[in-house]
């Protein structure tokens, strides 16, 4: 070998000297396991420029299991719903597009089924007798909502308690319906929500539920439940209503900071 | 399981419709034109120049208007990047909520949901007040069964990694262009997943097609998953209930 090749062999080897000293973990102790470099490459790594950041890309995070999770649609179309998820099936209601308070009529969804190429959905019916079910073509549904609350109330003991993933997150002392016009138990959920209305029997906000009242049938609209403040709060608790659940004001104004609309509601 | 609506996403790709929701071409509209785009590059090299002088000096020169239009520019081209996200996170959100998915479909729904949340949840931090609003969707039935949902997931994914393209040599900041490569790559690999469970070559040319701004609308706009048809559920109506 040349001088020159000397030369070029002795540089060569003195770059790879330098890339394996500087090289994070580049040294291996016996037995193959890595070791910090020495403080003199700590020295050189943190003198590099670091490199331009974006913004903050968070971390990526799944989804909670889906138990717990409620489906909802709102009514595009009126339609009839059936028994069964078949055009021939006998009806059990027609399903119109809007609730009696003038708002978006939706369903809850249990289920799904598919009958000659239509899809067909399970949902729960604002109708007598309370918790009954039909089937509604797919197309006449708008996109699905979810809510991850559960709303619990409990006749005997006068108790509403709200859920949220599983956990409560909300609790109150209810007023139920009068032994004579007993509030109806069941499945139902949550329709609507209406304040700023000029009716202090009700207080400031109310939530429309699909819950009937069957005892309360010639009521205007149709007796349907609902979930309101009062201007008697002496009265809650107790069974003191046509059917209606009664909350004191302040504990109607936290629930409204709380309860999505589409939320199943269970009476016991 | 198939749906009885109007046909949508793969199907229609390609139609041209109007913009629904307004949520998409708004934020294409705000989009820095090629002209523009041509004519800052001129610019952009200029104040390199002035900037490099700038920087021996020790000063750091930059013209206020020029700065904040390419700012302005930025913030449209990363809400139309959110448009975009927004429809593919609600796309996934629901498609594992409905349940309607097994395997390693739901796996890639899972995985690629979580990632574009993250896509959301980063370009809502930078945009802050001027983040635009998540539009409402319906996606029309395309989340309810496993061969609705892939054929939309190939469409979406592709869509997005050719947008991504089109937008990414307009943006003016080095910081914003870093983020955006770096959910780029994320798409291209979604792309592959989905396009591989859907038994499609996951890279089939050598060289990929930007895909414009106006086409990007037209797409979306196609598949009417942006819907305007928001439920009223509130009232100021006087309740009628029992009482």
């Amino acid at each position: 070998m040349n001088r020159g090749g000397w030369i070029v062999l002795a540089a060569s080897l003195i770059v790879i000297a330098c890339a394996v000293t500087l090289w994070p973990g580049g040294h291996r102790a016996p037995g193959g396991s890595a070791r910090s470099p020495a403080p003199g490459a700590q020295a050189s790594l943190a003198a590099l420029p670091q490199p331009s950041k974006g913004f903050a890309i968070p971390r990526p995070r799944l989804l909670r299991d889906r138990a717990g999770v409620t489906r909802w649609a709102p009514v595009l179309e009126a339609a009839e719903a059936r028994e069964r998820p078949t055009r021939s099936s006998p009806g059990v209601v027609r399903v119109g597009t809007q609730t009696p308070e003038g708002t978006t009529n939706l369903v809850v969804v249990i289920g799904e089924a598919v009958r000659h190429g239509v899809t067909w959905v399970h949902a729960r019916l604002a109708v007598l007798p309370d918790a009954r079910t039909g089937w509604l073509p797919r197309s006449v549904l708008g996109g699905w909502q979810f809510v991850m609350t559960h709303l619990v109330i409990n006749r005997a003991r006068e108790t509403l308690t709200l859920l949220r993933a599983g956990r409560v997150v909300f609790r109150t002392r209810v007023g139920v319906g009068k032994p004579s016009t007993p509030t109806p138990a069941g499945q139902f959920y949550i329709r609507d929500r209406l304040t700023r209305y000029a009716s202090p029997e009700y207080g400031p906000l109310a939530f429309g539920t699909s819950a009937r009242s069957p005892y309360e049938t010639d009521w205007p609209a149709g007796g349907f439940i609902g979930i309101h403040g009062t201007d008697q709060p002496g009265l809650i608790p107790g069974q003191v209503s046509h059917g209606c659940i009664r909350l004191r004001n302040p504990a109607i104004r936290a629930l409204g900071r709380l309860l999505p609309i589409g939320t199943p509601v269970t009476i016991t | 399981m198939s749906v009885n609506r109007p046909p949508t996403a793969t199907a229609t790709l390609g139609q041209s419709l109007f913009d629904v929701d307004g949520a998409l071409s708004e934020t294409a509209g705000r989009l820095p034109t090629r002209g523009q785009f041509i004519r800052r590059g001129g610019r952009r090299l200029a104040a390199g120049a002035v900037g490099g002088a700038g920087l021996a000096l020790g000063i750091g020169f930059v013209p206020g208007s020029a700065h904040a239009r390419s700012e302005r520019e930025d913030l449209a081209i990363l809400n139309f990047a959110l448009a975009l996200e927004y429809l593919q996170a609600s796309f996934y959100t629901e498609a594992e909520r409905v349940g309607a998915l097994h395997g390693p479909l739901a796996q890639q729904a899972r995985v690629v949901g979580s990632h574009e949340r993250a896509h959301v949840a980063a370009l809502r931090a930078v945009l802050g007040r001027q983040a635009i609003a998540r539009p409402r969707f319906d996606f029309r039935g395309t989340t309810d069964d496993p061969k609705s949902f892939r054929a939309t997931a190939v469409a979406l994914e592709d869509l997005s990694v050719g947008a991504y393209k089109e937008q990414l040599p307009r943006i003016n900041s080095d910081h914003y262009l870093a983020a955006a490569v770096a959910i780029q790559s994320v798409e291209g690999r979604h792309a592959a997943w989905i396009r591989r469970l859907a038994g499609i070559v996951p890279a089939v040319n050598a060289f990929d097609e930007p895909v414009s701004d106006r086409r990007t609308v037209q797409l979306v706009n196609a598949t009417r998953f942006v819907t305007l048809k928001v439920p009223h559920t509130s009232s100021k109506r006087s309740p009628s209930f029992t009482g």
